[in-house]
């Protein structure tokens, strides 16, 4: 046992593969918040009054509102005048028009992250606008959407050429003062996504965008919104990895899904922020905001996600389903170690008749690291038909490890049919001695059985993603049993 | 013990919790905090005595020794033999306003203490019953000595048209190797307030075993919070609320695992008709260290009505890894298919909801955990059953 506790040890105490950074000049504001800062960040993108008016609104209600303290998570409270609210990448003014432009030691970066840029790009038919820092650095595979009609860019160049598209949906479905840190990021949004599938068009490739945060003390407050029209279809991947740091970074996203009449949007997400080290130093701070709004009839939003990395989480993708038979979907494994923690999980607001809603959340917990799944289902008194289903299952690995589930149910429909499962357990000793005694190693036996409990969220990754997620997963937890 | 001024009680009344907290996130006491608050500017005397005699349908068809406590007060107690009944010295302040508030004002605090294994089970008759608003107060502790085991059935009633509140606090402490079965039954009256606090300390190789129906009161809020402390404990709870017009019930429960190896289970269900709201929350912590802990919570629920809505919370929290903790919860209504089979082989509608509905509560009927109430227990509940369905809207009409 002595040796087996010694091994795994070595195994848990594996470092973050990914853990570098790239000397690339950038020029950031310095530190602090007040509303000079919102319009220094405004008038450096060339925003529009409109937007500036929006922004310095949301950082006033900002300045009314207290920081929720209700999750289950703990860290000193963040001096949010102690952070930069803007970094860009230095050639900010002269913008590479093709992957040939781009800084090459950027592209390095993405090489030493194992994702050659335009090789994976072409190889996997997949475009990917590549965040890096705050601003968008590649765009690539346009032509090809553009000829079906989709907008796939930055947020910056949706404000600046498709204002009508950004100014109606932009906030519809996380206000401005829908929270702490939606407020926060609606004032101060570096950059982002934005993605608009015209009516009946199937969204011809997936679309992805990689972030990483390359500067220290700088907050990454990414705005994502993606509409799909009447009757389109798109599957949307977000996958993350950063370098390691000391102190931590605050990283407040917001992610707006608009789904009309018909129309599915598929929203995959890969997260592996730095956690930080074995001691809980450094690490993301992730508190994001992500809500799908299943507008229209027949409408379905998905959303699946593999959170391994982040020193704190807290996150919970919702789905309002206001339209007759719209369907929401959540898929998650979420993987603490060390002293990570994560307080994540879903909202399935039945509104319309006729809806319903899938929950699947797998949770591993080992180390000294505390999850918790946290889960709100409300049928509306109008949402006849409603019908959900939850399976939320948790693995511990470990004696100091946590696991906690707190699932709310508000159901005020009588034709609803909600059921709520859920389990907690380590390893059995059983199924491992099982695969010991037909000759797998330990690691193996539970990589084996934790991509088994995984199973059911993987399936629903597309391909490239649930390699990554596999891997990642093997990364934070081979044979981490004892 | 003197009673506080009157200040000090409505500074105390006014520190009710409130929707902000969490733990009442569902419940507003509002109608407790008003019923205390005129009670108090009423300035009632001596509270009238209760008339025992109207419950008396219930001691007589539960054959148990009973202790009556007419609006808080010891009337009448023939504890059978290894059982015996004083006062208690002190009552704890405890950690809540409504504990406070209880404290302030009970006048008996009642303690019970079973020596040896007991056959016949005691019954606590709670009833309280004013012609005026009042508020009783009632503290009662049940001690179980090592080795020793009885049955406890608390049946709690109301009679009178006034505005009543009633506050209760029942504590079990479970010596070593001792098991303590416990049935409690809510009957109050339609338009009263409750909110009672049962607190259980199991000891090592102890077993609880527990069965609450809730089927009156306006606004009712139970807890039980059930400590784990020694290894070996059995803990094993069910609870039903039955739920019409005009009605709220909220069932906390919190089972503290400080050791293992130990087990728990829980079972609520409940059946809602016409405009009602019922609340459960089930919470079950394992504490670090407690390994080899065994925690099952189920909560099931029939919702029959447009107006009724349920809020269902099954929470776990767990700081170890050697253990084995699941919870299910189910919101549903009566399977069509089940009601068509019966109405084909001819029962009426109503006959038909009657008997599917009761076949739901019965599961818990039948692990009542003190024999001699079973019976009672089930006819408590088909009279109740039949009232609800009554109302129940027919959807082909």
């Amino acid at each position: 046992m002595a040796t087996e506790t010694e091994q795994l040890e070595s195994l848990v105490n594996r470092r973050y593969e990914h853990g570098f950074v790239t000397d690339i000049a950038t020029e950031s504001l310095p530190p602090g918040l007040d509303e000079d800062v919102v319009r220094a960040i405004s008038a450096r993108k060339n925003e529009p009054q409109w937007l500036l008016e929006w922004r310095l609104q949301a950082y006033r209600q900002w300045l009314e509102m207290d920081e929720p303290e209700w999750a289950h998570v703990h860290y000193p409270k963040i001096d949010y005048n102690a952070i930069s609210y803007f970094a860009a990448p230095k050639s900010d003014d002269d913008r590479p028009k093709s992957l040939d432009e781009v800084d090459p030691k950027l592209l390095e970066t993405y090489d030493k992250l194992g994702i050659p840029l335009h090789e994976r790009a072409r190889l996997a038919g997949v475009a990917v606008d590549a965040v890096f820092d705050s601003v968008s650095v590649a765009t690539t595979f346009k032509e090809k959407l553009s000829e079906a009609g989709v907008i796939f860019c930055s947020f910056s160049e949706a404000v600046a050429e498709h204002p009508e598209l950004v100014r109606q949906y932009l906030g519809s479905v996380v206000p401005r003062r829908d929270n702490y840190f939606a407020a926060l990021n609606s004032a101060v949004f570096s950059d982002g996504s934005f993605v608009y599938v015209p009516k009946g068009v199937r969204c011809p490739m997936e679309l992805s965008t990689y972030f990483r945060i390359n500067a220290a003390n700088t907050g990454q407050f990414e705005r994502t919104l993606v509409v799909a029209d009447e009757g389109s279809y798109v599957s949307y991947l977000e996958g993350c990895t950063a370098p390691m740091r000391d102190e931590n970074q605050l990283h407040a996203a917001v992610v707006e899904l608009v789904a009309l009449e018909d129309a599915e949007i598929k929203y995959s997400t890969v997260q592996n922020w730095y956690p930080g080290d074995e001691n809980g130093k450094g690490g993301i701070y992730n508190f994001v905001t992500k809500r799908g709004d299943c507008r229209g009839a027949n409408s379905k939003i998905s959303w699946t996600q593999v959170e391994t990395g982040s020193a704190i989480t807290w996150k919970y993708p919702s789905c309002l389903l206001r339209g007759a038979n719209s369907v929401g979907e959540f898929y998650s494994v979420a993987v603490t170690n060390n002293l990570q923690q994560a307080d994540t999980g879903t909202k399935m607001i039945h509104i319309g008749p006729n809806t319903s809603s899938t929950i699947v959340s797998k949770g591993i917990s080992a180390g000294r690291a505390q999850q918790a799944y946290r889960g709100l289902v409300k049928v509306m008194p109008q949402a006849r038909g409603a019908r959900n289903h939850t399976q939320c299952d948790s693995l511990l690995i470990g004696k100091d490890c946590g696991a906690h589930t707190f699932p709310y149910m508000e159901i005020r429909n009588p034709s609803a049919k909600v059921e709520h499962e859920a389990t907690t357990s380590k390893i059995s000793a059983n199924q491992l001695f099982y695969c010991r005694q037909r000759g797998i190693s330990e690691e193996d036996a539970v990589n084996m059985i934790v991509n088994g409990f995984c199973k059911e969220v993987f399936k629903e990754l597309p391909m490239e993603f649930a390699v990554e997620a596999q891997a990642l997963l093997n990364v934070s937890l081979e044979g981490a049993v004892g | 013990m003197s009673r506080p001024s009157d200040d000090k009680l409505r500074e105390i009344v006014a520190r009710f919790p409130t929707t902000r907290e969490e733990d009442w996130k569902y419940t507003d006491l509002s109608r407790a905090r008003d019923i205390a608050a005129r009670w108090l500017e009423e300035k009632p005397a001596a509270a009238a005595s209760a008339s025992p005699d109207r419950a008396a349908a219930i001691t007589d068809s539960i054959d148990a020794a009973w202790l009556v406590i007419a609006n808080g007060e010891l009337q009448t107690s023939r504890p059978p033999d290894g059982v015996t009944v004083g006062k208690v010295d002190y009552i704890p302040l405890g950690d809540s306003a409504l504990a406070e508030f209880n404290a302030a004002l009970v006048s008996d605090g009642i303690r019970i203490r079973v020596s040896g294994k007991v056959s016949t089970p005691i019954g606590l008759l709670l009833i309280d019953s004013a012609e005026r608003t009042s508020v009783s107060q009632a503290y009662v502790e049940i001690e179980f000595d090592d080795g020793a085991s009885a049955g406890v059935i608390e049946y709690h009633a109301s009679r009178g048209r006034a505005d009543q509140y009633a506050n209760t606090f029942v504590t079990f402490g479970i010596g070593e190797a001792a098991s303590a079965s416990h049935v409690r039954i809510q009957d109050r009256g339609r338009q009263h307030v409750q909110t009672s606090k049962t607190r259980v300390r199991v000891g090592k190789d102890a077993s609880f075993s527990s069965a609450s129906f809730d089927l009156g009161g306006c606004l009712v809020r139970n807890d039980i919070d059930i400590d784990i402390a020694r290894p070996g404990a059995d803990v094993s709870f069910d609870g039903l609320y039955l739920a019409g017009d005009g009605q709220h019930i909220d069932n906390h429960t919190r089972v503290d695992h400080r050791v293992g190896p130990a087990t728990s289970r829980q079972e609520y269900r409940g059946i809602l008709n016409g405009r009602c709201r019922c609340v459960w929350n089930g919470k079950a912590i394992v504490h670090e260290g407690a390994d080899g802990t065994d925690a099952d919570q189920a909560n099931h629920n029939l919702l029959l009505s447009e107006k009724a809505e349920i809020d269902a919370k099954p929470e776990l929290e767990i700081y170890t890894d050697d253990v084995k903790c699941s919870h299910g919860t189910t919101v549903g209504q009566l399977d069509e298919t089940a009601l068509f089979y019966l109405r084909s082989r001819g029962l009426d509608r109503n006959a038909a909801i009657q008997v599917l509905t009761h076949a739901f509560a019965a599961g818990l009927v039948t692990r009542v955990p003190v024999p001699a109430a079973r019976d009672a227990v089930s006819s408590l509940i088909e009279r109740r059953l039949e009232e609800l369905a009554v109302t129940i809207e027919d959807e082909e009409s």
